[in-house]
């Protein structure tokens, strides 16, 4: 045995290029990661750099040179991806919920703080102290300076001309340069009139005259409270991403903010009926449908690379392209396609082909169901034809000599040679077709929407619902009004269903396998 | 080990031709073939006339299923090709690279995957792969909040890996070479009798040698097919590319063409239908080319020679 | 008036101060007269009255650039922003970067990118996004009182929330009775009823095409509706929206029997969707389809298919006047922009030009909202745009209230079912959506 660490042949040498290569970048991403402070990409990007360069150049770890460089990218931007996903299902992130509490308050404030349509307007001056802008006034020919911790008040010595603070001791007069570097700062400040709240504050938006906003709302940072100053009533945070009265009344221009709700989104499953009720209805569906659709594609995609795998079959390569058309094409497509194909008027299905019947293909509930198999099956079918050919190739065709020396019969060698062979290279790509149509949320999308429906009724789904398709409705993603919380803790118990029957699946091909 | 060919078995049974079976025979073995062929083309191919309608009858909708070809026009190709606000050549090139790139990327690393899977035994084997088929099933439609911060993150970083980069885009889909893949490499890896690296052990082959010089070889059918399937998968993505790619000009070719009919108060089917047509032509050339090794398979290979 | 002398002031003091002055202290020392300068630099062209905010290097093109702007567009009304981007860059050295989104996406990606901290200074969008944008803290209040007095009134309300503005409005839109000449030229029917009398006596294979499709389309069948008294929200005493359904009882139960009736008479079908409706009118197998601007001009519209078309103002089916819904389009200001001050002039006095607003008219034939540009002969000549203004004589601003996002489904899938007859008892499941609505929107308002 001998290693190629130790043997500077043409493999050493472009591994030796490949991994400085990628230390560099490494390095590289270290620093400038580190210069815009993002402490966990540095963190992660030296642990990857450490990984690599252990695996690569210790002789210990030989199936893990083969495994990292898919198995980074797995972590990275799938098992990230992941877990963020999860985190989201803990919190009531979704309408009304999109933003931090800080940016909630000040946004809050900022839409309740209203222009004065009767108050009056100053020529404006804008100046700094320090790090903090100051607006500069001339009201009834007296020169004030405030800022939003400080209210207006006199200042002495300041020049004015034309009602406009020229000069202001003590304080820099800022160039408009100044200010456009600093724009979302000067639109979002607001100076008080006077130590009373209730006299409003000057605040502009073009940063050359300054106009009396009346602020409704003021926090109180220390008590964590929004007061409403024209009615005194007192909001508190309730915990959950809303400032609240005791009366449980809203804030004007309410705006709530992300935070953990722990596991709320998940016990709706129990308590919402528009998800328990009808939960089994649509499980039951849902993995008839999986199920359905992997045995039907399954079977046409066998059974078509089957005839076109003679070797003496003139035209093969034509008859494989033209199957694999369906594929070809986007699949989005293709099912709005065939919703316009099976409408029942105007589709040509009904119109042409069947001469003008009248068959409500999507709007009753069993020909819907099977018009999304059958649509589903056209889908999906390339797919298990292209696997099926390549996989027929890989039977190692001595066994089938054999077979027929035997004097087995074509059925027979199908049966005992092929086909056994053929599932357990297959049966792990049946069982992920089983979990992706399991959650196909596109076709029935695309296709039916999830119905017919039953009228109005949010606890009664729709004839082609599956369970990915429900959780959408119930938790408002497509009516505009979505609770991505809810919708991430449905689609996870959704997922540890669907993975589960995987595992379990998996478990029984490996059985077989054992026994082939 | 270039060596290693020998005479394919198929071209044994080839040879029988020569005898020249009766007709009947030939409609036994061979002409019912056609027939269920021809069925199945019009199968796949019949909804395709009525995209082909739309693409080529001037001002046709998706609904407008009477007079097929009632008059027939080149308008809605000559938009794709020549309206200014059309990147249309643009968005077959980004198509093909990252197709290209992604497909290379997930056969070399779901092979090598695989290669380890199938021929060593280690701790955690049995568990990762069991993983790698679950993790797959999570569904992706909730991911685009995760993915737009990763992205904005690493876009800080590095800016080739930021929001609006086909990079970017490519490192997602590789994201998910280990998935399925994986799965259908490893099946055939295993149809690959051991026996053979051990022969190529003991004449003093490293484990990269035999990667490489032997496997690969043999199970050329395989990674054509993964490569085809990889391809055509990240040719026809839209929900993560549409996420990604936020400028018309970098847009792939499923984004741009889902861009024409997104509007559902003004959608351009005829563009739409013209350019999916258009689209389907290079899965359609890659499959070609590629059937040669997905067809010559094992067979011309080593295994028994 | 005192405002608006201000913001130009404004607008000049800074666009002098950002393009050329490069010391740090001489923009406090009082400038020369304004006035002057603006009326030298303005070459170009614009309909506003004392011509903005040029600056006295404009035309000649800026050799520094002070600052760059986001703006999210879709792609039909891109093109025609080309030019307003062109001539603010020109006069104010400021670049606006246009970047083409999906019109479907706009909504859905300004709401998650702003909130992530990302996303451009400004979108375009409809008011109806009004309501879920400030309920998610993503917009940010403009102050648009300098030109509110030149836009119409019912645009700037739809913006309008609570006493504060959150968009410039550029255009409005409605729907419309269609009438495709060839088949029928003149309209004499007053109800809806006559309308079909009449479109069945020119023979054709429908006779009023409105889209339905299989989840309903409660948009086209709002006019319809409010025919017959019900309403959409109860209005509040100074006339917001409030989230107390107007629809429930005799009002909709009537109109519930109505399209039950047209249903069965196969007048309304959920086989005639979108693409079935516009197509068939298309095809001239209808005299009448119910519709917006989006489908009379621009590509694949009836003008282009060469067609004779008339707009009318859809005839009432119950007592009460057939009201569309006004829909506006306008322009959101980002809550996390850092440009306000520019974006702010360009969305007040760019994006308010009448010009600007003629040139978009162009691409979606949507009446513009600033009155300089209704008042223009383009508009004003145009038939087409008269019949919709003349349809939307009647018509309600399109509620933008959260409450609005609980309606559409389950209204429209009730549509539907009566329409296809499934729901056969119209008044019963009437009363059942609406039960259904109430509930959903006080689950919401928790």
């Amino acid at each position: 045995m001998y290693s190629p660490a130790r043997n500077w042949g043409p493999g050493f040498i472009a591994k030796l290029i490949i991994m400085a290569l990628i230390d560099a970048i490494g390095v590289y991403g270290i620093y400038s990661a580190w210069t815009v402070k993002a402490m966990p990409i540095v963190i992660v990007m030296i642990l990857l750099v450490l990984v690599a360069n252990v695996v690569y150049f210790a002789r210990r770890f030989v199936p893990a040179k083969y495994i990292l460089p898919g198995l980074i990218f797995l972590f990275i931007f799938q098992i990230f991806v992941m877990l963020y996903t999860a985190y989201v299902a803990f919190t009531n992130y979704g309408y009304g919920h999109m933003i931090d509490k800080d940016r909630a308050i000040a946004q809050m404030q900022e839409y309740n703080s209203q222009l004065d349509p009767n108050g009056p307007s100053y020529q404006l001056t804008m100046l700094a102290k320090g790090s903090d802008i100051y607006f500069g006034i001339v009201d009834d020919g007296v020169a004030k300076v405030g800022t939003d911790a400080v209210a207006l008040e006199p200042l002495k010595g300041a020049k004015v001309a034309d009602n406009k603070i020229t000069e202001a001791p003590g304080y820099t007069v800022l160039g408009m340069g100044d200010v456009a570097s600093r724009q979302k700062e000067v639109t979002s400040l607001r100076v008080p009139v006077s130590d009373d709240p209730s006299d409003g504050a000057l605040g502009t938006s073009n940063a050359t005259s300054a106009e009396v906003y009346r602020p409704v709302l003021l926090y109180d940072e220390a008590a964590d409270t929004l007061t409403d100053t024209e009615s005194g009533t007192v909001y508190t945070d309730n915990s959950r991403g809303n400032f609240r009265a005791a009366d449980g009344s809203k804030p004007p221009n309410d705006v709530g903010w992300r935070t953990s709700v722990g596991v709320a989104n998940f016990a709706r499953l129990f308590t919402d009926a528009s998800v328990a009720k009808p939960f089994a209805e649509v499980l039951a569906w849902t993995i008839a449908f999986a199920f359905l659709s992997v045995a039907t594609t399954f079977l046409l995609g066998l059974a078509l690379a089957l005839v076109f795998n003679s070797p003496r079959l003139r035209g093969q390569k034509f008859y494989r392209v033209l199957l694999i058309l369906p594929y070809a094409f986007p699949g989005f497509m293709s099912a709005l396609l065939w919703r316009a194909m099976l409408n029942t008027q105007f589709g040509v299905v009904n119109q042409t082909l069947l001469g003008g019947a009248d068959i409500m293909w999507l709007q009753d509930p069993w020909l819907a169901k099977l018009s999304v198999l059958f649509v589903n099956l056209w889908l999906g079918y390339p797919y298990m034809f292209l696997v099926c050919t390549g996989a027929l190739q890989a039977i190692p065709s001595d066994m089938m000599e054999s077979a027929k020396v035997d004097g087995a019969s074509p059925w027979r060698q199908f049966r005992s040679i092929t086909l056994p062979l053929l599932f357990i290279a297959v049966a792990p790509l049946l069982i992920s077709s089983f979990a992706f149509n399991f959650n196909n949320f596109n076709l029935i999308f695309m296709l039916t929407g999830g119905g017919p429906t039953h009228g109005t009724d949010p606890t009664r789904p729709g004839g082609t619902d599956i369970l990915i398709s429900m959780v959408y409705r119930v938790a408002g993603v497509d009516d505009g009004n979505p609770d991505y919380g809810l919708a991430t803790a449905l689609s996870i118990i959704i997922f540890i269903l669907v993975g589960a029957i995987a595992a379990f699946s998996f478990r029984q091909t490996r059985k077989l396998e054992e026994m082939a | 080990m270039t060596t290693m060919t020998s005479t394919p078995p198929a071209k044994a049974a080839r040879s029988g031709d020569l005898n020249r079976p009766p007709r009947s025979k030939w409609w036994r073995e061979i002409g019912w073939r056609h027939i269920v062929g021809i069925i199945a083309i019009v199968y796949a191919v019949f909804p395709l006339i009525f995209a082909a309608n739309i693409a080529l009858t001037p001002g046709a909708g998706i609904s407008n299923t009477a007079d097929l070809f009632a008059k027939v026009g080149m308008g809605n190709f000559e938009y794709l090709f020549t309206d200014p606000s059309s990147f249309f050549v643009r968005w077959i090139v980004n198509t093909l690279v990252v197709g290209g790139v992604t497909s290379i990327g997930t056969v070399l690393m779901g092979a090598a995957a695989s290669y380890a899977f199938s021929r060593f035994r280690f701790r955690g084997r049995r568990f990762t792969l069991s993983a790698l088929l679950v993790i797959q099933m999570f569904p992706q439609m909730l991911a685009f909040v995760a993915i737009f911060l990763l992205l904005t993150a690493l876009g800080e970083v590095f800016p080739a890996l930021g929001m609006n980069s086909l990079v970017a885009l490519i490192c997602v889909y590789l994201g998910g070479a280990l998935g399925a893949n994986t799965y259908l490499m490893y099946g055939f890896f295993n149809t690959v009798p051991k026996e053979i690296d051990e022969a190529a052990k003991i004449d003093g082959a490293t484990h990269a040698q035999i990667f490489w010089t032997i496997i690969l070889r043999l199970v050329a059918p395989v990674l054509a097919v993964a490569g085809l399937l990889s391809f055509i998968s990240s040719f026809s993505e839209y929900i993560i590319a549409k996420l990604v790619l936020t400028e018309a000009p970098n847009y792939t070719l499923a984004v741009a063409l889902y861009s024409f009919v997104a509007d559902p108060m003004n959608p351009h089917w005829g563009w739409f239908a013209a350019g999916a047509l258009i689209a389907a032509i290079p899965v359609l050339v890659l499959f070609l080319f590629l059937q040669r090794y997905i067809v010559s398979g094992l067979t011309s290979g080593a295994v028994k020679g | 008036m005192k405002r608006r002398v201000f913001v130009f002031i404004a607008a000049f003091g800074l666009i002098a101060a950002l393009a050329g002055c490069s010391t740090s202290d001489d923009t406090g020392s009082p400038a020369s007269d304004p006035a002057d300068e603006t009326t030298e630099g303005s070459d170009v062209a614009t309909t506003d009255d004392d011509g903005a905010a040029a600056a006295d290097d404009a035309g000649s093109g800026c050799t520094e650039e002070i600052g760059k702007l986001e703006m999210w567009v879709d792609d039909s009304r891109l093109a025609a922003l080309a030019g307003v981007v062109e001539t603010f860059k020109q006069e104010q050295c400021v670049t606006v970067n246009l970047v083409r989104k999906n019109f479907d996406d706009l909504r859905a990606d300004f709401g998650s990118q702003v909130a992530a901290g990302e996303g451009p200074d400004i979108t375009i969008g409809a008011n109806d996004w009004l309501g879920e944008f400030k309920a998610n803290g993503v917009i940010a209040p403009i102050d648009i009182s300098a030109v509110a007095s030149g836009l119409a009134p019912a645009a700037v309300a739809a913006y309008t929330s609570e006493g504060q503005t959150y968009g410039v409005p550029y255009a409005m839109e409605n729907i419309g009775l269609v009438r495709n000449n060839a088949l029928l030229a003149d309209t004499k029917a007053t109800t809806f009823d006559e309308l079909i009398e009449e479109a069945k006596a020119t023979g054709a294979k429908y006779s009023v095409l409105v889209q339905v499709g299989d989840k309903g389309d409660a948009y086209h069948m709002y006019p319809i509706q409010s025919s017959f008294g019900a309403g959409m929200f109860e209005l509040s005493p100074d006339g917001d929206y409030t989230s107390t359904l107007a629809m429930a009882g005799d009002p909709g139960h009537a109109f519930a029997e109505y399209i039950a009736k047209l249903g069965a008479d196969g007048v309304l079908s959920v086989d005639i969707n979108d693409s079935v409706a516009k197509d068939q009118f298309k095809a001239g197998n209808a005299p009448y389809v119910i519709t917006g601007p989006w489908n009379t001009s621009g590509d694949d519209s009836f003008a282009q298919a060469g067609m004779d078309i008339s707009v009318l103002p859809i005839p009432p089916a119950g007592s009460e006047p057939a009201t569309p819904f006004l829909g506006v389009q306008g322009f959101y200001l980002s809550a996390k922009s850092e440009n306000t001050l520019l974006a702010q002039m360009f969305l007040v006095d760019y994006l308010t030009r009448s010009d600007v607003q003629l040139e978009l008219f162009k691409v979606g034939g949507r009446t513009p909202a600033s009155l300089d540009a209704q008042a223009d002969p383009v508009i004003t000549g145009d038939p087409i745009a008269a019949g919709f203004a003349e349809a939307a004589a009647d018509a309600v601003v399109q509620p933008s209230i959260p409450a609005m996002n609980q309606v559409w489904t389950p209204l429209g899938q009730e549509e539907a079912d009566l329409i296809s007859g499934k729901a056969s008892d119209p008044a019963g499941t009437w009363d059942e959506m609406i039960t259904n609505i109430e509930s959903a929107i006080a689950k919401s308002a928790e």
